[in-house]
């Protein structure tokens, strides 16, 4: 695995955990605190409400204590006068009321339901399982208190929770209670825990979406990154390959001109100077020694012998005469070789060029015509070198059977590491490399822009020019 | 010394390789019709060698430091168009050859040819006949049918840069120390062979074909 796809990785997954992290985290908090907000709010409203009933029962308390208080302990008229005015206090539509019980549970007043009067509920359970009326009652006994329990609500008739404050009045062993339902109160709470889940909801979207994000810049990122990265890295080993020809070149030429200036022209000292001796014996009148003439004809094969390997290695005539010249030669041993006939045009300029772009061009119509020697069946070709439009432009054309492989312009692997080597030592010069095939034939052009070698010729003669002055 | 032959022919030997040249001159001693008149092992000592010792033919090398034997060849023969130049190289393809003879060289031979061969050809050249190597000359017939080119030779080629490059032809006279016949003269081969009649043609034509650049 790439090393930059690495890193891309670790952040996406170092970006996963965050964002779950937060996730959960936030969820929790938002829930807890949810959760505290709510309760907050119901003891806050229920207090409310034990504040208003217990009001409602002082307003109702001072509305019969006008009677209750002369009252006998079984002033049945009184108790019925306080009956009536307690029947008659209704609240908040029918759904505030107060209701009335002895302290064995039989109904005395219960304005919304007023056949009850006179029936005992001591026993009656509400849906809680709890008997109401006996801890309403209890509740009154102790000094008045609240009790919350399931009833059935009567603008609604359904069962409700309920929240009742009973009081006793002692004189007549009563109950007296009146009760809220918290409908509204739960109402309240709903809402306000749906708006606080909504809130939650948004706010794990935007985590979502913020990781989400995260993890697709990340990989945009990472992928411009990682195709920069290969880019840089691709240029680098094509300067690098280049670098590695052009050494190569250099080092070849080198050998060449060692073997071809130095050895070679020793060898010739040599053989003059065995010649010299063959003479000289002449003149003595001493026949010409067997080894004498052994080694002359050893000798003449060993010079030849290196001027093979040493014009193998690198071309001389490229630097003597430059590349018109070097490429005709190649084309007259070509031609003679493999009896296809070779035309070749050439500036009427010659050494415009530097050494470098020299031997590129010169192995660009070495190894086409090797292709066209092994492949292309052809009995024609043509190497065409010209300046024109500000491009020397080499184009080697033959009517051969062309290369079914390829027939577009960028050369692929299949025309060979030799041609993809050439194209990019072409390339290095800042040239363009093509290579279009018919049936009709394979033509190879190399272009080089004039800027690359333009001030060439003018700077190789300076020195030259100064010496001779 | 032989009475047959009353002046012996003056070469001058040009080699980047002194035991090349001992070797040769130590072949050629035993040939009493010729003097060894002079040595040099550099293209660009060849004129002041040769105005010191007027050889009648100078053996010249091709490949040599600063100025090959090429270029040497046409600057010999503009300042001493009398005196041969036999060609005397490693260098053995037509291209060669060819250049040598539009440089003005009257022969060309390898350096492995036997020194009988090399004596041969220095009487040859002499005479003002020329000599090509019998696998030189073979090689030139073969080669025969290659429409001849109207390519410049070197010095033209300089003589053209420096035109473009807006010189006179005096001071292109002056810089390369010849007279302004001889540039004039290029300047006319040079019109002919690039089939162009005006100055500002032939400088857009260097500057076209990457000769000089464009100021």
């Amino acid at each position: 695995m790439p090393f930059s796809f690495r890193i891309q990785l670790f952040a996406v997954i170092q970006v996963i955990l965050t964002a779950l992290f937060t996730y959960i985290f936030v969820t929790n908090e938002y829930r807890d605190l949810s959760e505290q907000n709510v309760a907050t709010l119901e003891s806050f409203l229920i207090e409310q409400k034990q504040q208003e009933l217990k009001n409602y029962t002082e307003i109702a308390k001072a509305s019969i204590q006008h009677i209750y208080a002369s009252a006998a302990q079984d002033d049945e008229n009184a108790q019925e006068l306080v009956a009536n005015i307690l029947s008659t206090l209704i609240y908040n539509g029918h759904d505030g009321y107060f209701f009335v019980y002895d302290e064995l549970g039989t109904n005395i007043v219960l304005p919304t339901e007023p056949y009850r009067v006179g029936q005992n509920y001591w026993d009656l359970l509400n849906d809680k399982g709890e008997p109401t009326i006996q801890i309403l009652i209890e509740n009154a006994k102790n000094g008045g208190d609240y009790y919350r329990y399931p009833w059935n609500q009567p603008s609604t008739e359904t069962v409700t929770e309920k929240l009742s404050y009973s009081d006793f009045l002692p004189k007549w062993g009563w109950m007296m209670g009146t009760g809220v339902y918290l409908d509204n109160v739960q109402q309240q709470l709903n809402s306000v825990q749906s708006a606080i889940d909504e809130h939650t909801d948004n706010t794990r979207f935007i985590i979502l979406f913020v990781a989400m994000s995260s993890i697709f810049v990340i990989f945009a990122i990472g992928t411009i990154l990682h195709f920069t990265q290969k880019k840089e890295t691709d240029k680098q080993i094509d300067q690098l390959g280049q670098k590695i020809i052009t050494l190569q070149e250099d080092e070849q030429r080198h050998i060449s001109r060692e073997l071809h200036d130095g050895i070679v022209q020793v060898l010739v000292s040599i053989k003059y100077s065995l010649e010299a001796t063959g003479k000289f014996l002449a003149r003595e009148n001493i026949n010409k020694p067997q080894p004498l003439t052994q080694a002359q004809t050893n000798l003449s094969n060993a010079i030849t012998e290196i001027r093979r390997i040493s014009h193998h290695l690198h071309p001389r005539i490229l630097d003597e005469l430059g590349l018109s010249d070097a490429m005709e030669a190649l084309g007259k041993e070509f031609s003679e070789r493999t009896n296809i006939a070779v035309t070749i045009t050439k500036p009427s300029l010659s050494k415009l060029l530097p050494d470098h772009i020299n031997i590129t061009l010169y192995r660009v119509v070495q190894e086409s015509l090797m292709n066209i020697e092994k492949h292309a069946q052809a009995t024609m070709t043509n190497i065409d070198l010209a300046i024109i439009d500000d491009w020397l432009t080499l184009t080697i054309q033959d009517n051969g059977i062309g290369m079914p492989e390829i027939n577009h312009d960028e050369p692929s692997l299949h025309t060979g590491i030799g041609t993809r080597n050439l194209a990019e030592r072409v390339k290095y010069h800042r040239g363009q490399f093509k290579i279009t095939s018919s049936r009709k034939g394979t033509s190879v052009i190399a272009k080089i822009p004039r800027s690359a070698f333009a001030h060439h010729y003018t700077q190789q003669q300076e020195p030259i020019v100064s010496e001779t002055v | 010394m032989k009475p047959l032959s009353p002046s012996p022919i003056k070469i001058m030997l040009v080699d980047d390789h002194p035991m090349v040249r001992d070797g040769l001159s130590a072949c050629l001693s035993f040939y009493v019709d010729i003097d060894i008149v002079g040595a040099c092992n550099d293209g660009t000592e060849v004129l002041n060698t040769t105005k010191q010792c007027l050889p009648d033919v100078i053996l010249m090398d091709i490949s040599m430091p600063n100025q090959n034997g090429l270029e040497a060849t046409e600057i010999i023969k503009e300042a001493f168009p009398d005196t041969k130049i036999l060609i005397f190289s490693m260098h053995e393809s037509a291209e060669f050859v060819k250049n040598a003879v539009h440089s003005g060289a009257s022969g060309y031979i390898l350096k492995d040819t036997d020194s009988e061969e090399v004596y041969q050809a220095i009487k040859t050249v002499a005479q003002g006949r020329p000599y090509f190597g019998s696998n030189i000359a073979q090689m030139l017939l073969t080669n025969s049918n290659t429409p001849s080119n109207e390519r410049l030779t070197a010095r033209e080629q300089m003589v053209l840069s420096q035109i473009a490059t807006g010189q006179s032809s005096k001071a292109i006279a002056q810089t390369l120390n010849i007279s302004v016949r001889t540039v004039e003269a290029h300047r006319r081969n040079i019109k002919s062979k690039l089939n162009i009649d005006n100055l500002a043609e032939l400088v857009r034509y260097a500057i076209e074909q990457g000769l000089v650049k464009a100021s």
